[in-house]
């Protein structure tokens, strides 16, 4: 880094703040969910882990974790091919009205995410299919479905056309080509894509709340519905969970492709 | 001894086989058509937005009969016309707008510095305690989020404990404005960050040592080279955090309390507490418009940015 003592302390004073205010509810939460008394109070009352022995026994809770663990596969299961084609699509071929296609998939970005689920709770809703969970699972890949595209054309623009031309001169056929050239160098770009948008699905709070009905909430709803009436310590421990597998996700994108790849620039 | 068999593997003849379908399903001729193909499936995902959009501009143009609970068969612009003149909706709409103006410039203003660090420093480490401390709040979500500022700010919160312990009465730190606000900054500096870091990527760290050794301090180096060169990532970034900010319904549901609604609670209490389909149909409509002419207009003026897909086609 080029710069003086006083850049340095300026630039920590920022990043400082900032780091606090991005990590104090998570921080919080994790201590929270270790408290020994009935009420969350700081400090704690001592330390105990039998709010996770709760969140265990309810049945409500671990039921909402499956429903949004259903939604979340779903998504993701829809979203892999689908995103993986358009990527490739986009990325590799000239494609006619190429702009207005690519304006086009970036609805789901641009129209706000309460005009989205409220649009798809009518489409739904007239089909008579709401309150299933697959909907959930379909509406949360269709607002998320950029992010899939984003992450394959990043990774398929830079595959060299000449590859595919070589394997077609040893004589791969298109099938062939298309399996062990293609997919294998978009593969970084789909294992990204493909968590964002389970991680995405998993958290998807607004177009659940509008597609659910009692019977079918995930657990970003039940969350939601608990925390106005009372705040216990046994939502902070469930919240863990959450906690728990934003940290997996990252892991794996860490290891698998790298976290770097969000800093470069296409 | 080698049979024939054992010559040609079964995967092979798989892969034949399916490569035959794939000739018959869609043959060679038709290559043309194959990247259109390819898209079809999520241009039909997204069509369902459309269509959720048409059935919004339908239902926006139906009144609700108080007397039936049934919306009227025949259409009018009764719902458009209330929306603009009833003060109620002026005021969650200026609510929204001036929020998310304000949002954006403080998160800009805590981003920027953090994706810079983030891209500059030579410490791996640091870039990657960086990167992660990004993303475990985005990848949380927002009502986790919220719960933990619940805990932090309510009435028996940390905050107001520990005001205690050195003789500070307890305030009320939630289900005010700006608590909303608080919420949402924290809610919108990993997207900001995220879409600003491609864009500082991109200036080369030789143009800041140049400008350096021609005797610039860093103000002006940031002043003069700096901010200049990161504007489309500065544009980027403000217009995914005004839209976020002004379209947000968790975090002015639960730390404003019911009192402070957003556009969207407002929607949606149309929709769940009045019934009034048409009327919250009609809002939503309004914020799709007002939404997308804010993109259009910026887009127009700056380009699409980090926004667009495929556009660089090496």
């Amino acid at each position: 880094m080029t710069g003086s003592r006083s850049k340095s302390v300026v630039l920590w004073t920022f990043v400082t703040a900032a780091l606090l205010m991005l990590s104090a509810p998570t921080v919080v939460v994790l201590g929270a969910s270790f408290t020994a008394g009935n009420i969350i109070t700081f400090p704690p009352d001592g330390l105990s882990l039998k709010w996770y022995g709760a969140i265990a026994q309810a049945s409500d809770l671990r039921q909402a974790f499956v429903r949004s663990l259903i939604v979340a596969t779903i998504c993701t299961v829809v979203a892999i091919p689908v995103g993986t084609l358009a990527g490739i699509a986009l990325a590799k071929y000239r494609v006619r009205f190429a702009r207005s296609i690519q304006i086009y998939l970036l609805l789901p970005f641009t129209i706000p995410l309460i005009g989205s689920g409220i649009g798809l709770m009518l489409v739904f809703g007239n089909a008579g299919v709401l309150g299933k969970l697959w909907p959930v699972g379909i509406a949360c890949c269709v607002i998320n479905l950029p992010f899939m595209i984003w992450a394959v054309t990043a990774s398929a623009s830079n595959l060299s056309p000449d590859l595919e031309l070589a394997a077609a001169n040893c004589g791969a056929p298109p099938l062939q080509r298309f399996l062990y050239i293609t997919l294998p160098a978009v593969l970084p770009g789909v294992i990204t894509g493909s968590l964002l948008m389970f991680i995405l699905a998993l958290n998807e709070f607004l177009v659940s709340l509008l597609l659910v009905d009692a019977r079918s909430v995930t657990l970003p709803v039940q969350i939601y519905n608990s925390i106005r009436s009372i705040i216990t310590p046994d939502l902070a421990a469930i919240s863990v969970v959450f906690i728990a597998c934003a940290a997996f996700v990252i892991a794996l994108l860490d290891r698998l492709v790298g976290l770097d790849i969000f800093l470069k620039s296409k | 001894m080698r049979t024939p068999r054992a010559a040609y593997p079964v995967t092979w003849r798989v892969m034949d086989m399916l490569e035959r379908l794939a000739a018959a399903v869609w043959p060679s001729s038709f290559q043309r058509g194959l990247p259109y193909l390819m898209l079809l499936p999520a241009i039909v995902l997204v069509g369902l937005l459309v269509l959720g959009l048409v059935q919004i501009g339908d239902t926006s143009l139906r009144v609700l009969d108080t007397s039936t609970f049934l919306m009227s068969e025949d259409y009018t612009l009764a719902n458009y016309q209330r929306v603009l003149t009833e003060n109620f909706f002026a005021t969650v709409a200026g609510r929204s707008l001036m929020g998310s103006l304000i949002v954006t410039a403080i998160t800009l203003l805590f981003a920027f510095p953090y994706a810079y660090l983030m891209v500059r420093t030579p410490s791996s480490a640091l870039r990657k305690f960086l990167l992660v401390a990004l993303f475990l709040p985005f990848f949380i979500g927002q009502v986790v989020r919220a719960y933990g500022w619940l805990i932090i700010l309510g009435n028996q919160g940390m905050v107001n404990e520990a005001l205690g312990l050195v003789g500070v009465p307890p305030m009320r730190l939630l289900y005010n404005y700006p608590a909303v606000l608080f919420g949402l900054v924290q809610y919108m500096l990993p997207f900001a960050v995220l879409m600003l870091a491609p864009a500082l990527t991109a200036i080369p760290n030789e143009l800041e040592a140049a400008a350096a050794s021609l005797g610039a301090g860093w103000v002006r180096t940031f002043r003069y080279v700096v901010l200049p060169l990161s504007r489309p990532g500065l544009v980027g970034a403000g217009l995914v955090v005004v839209t976020l900010s002004l379209t947000d319904f968790a975090i002015p549901a639960i730390l404003g309390g019911g009192t402070q609604d957003f556009i969207a609670n407002a929607i949606y209490d149309q929709f769940f507490r009045t019934s009034d389909q048409g009327l919250g149909a009609t809002l939503s409509l309004m914020l799709v418009a007002v939404g997308s002419i804010l993109v259009g207009v910026v887009f127009m003026l700056f380009g699409a940015g980090t926004l667009a897909m495929g556009e660089t086609r090496k």
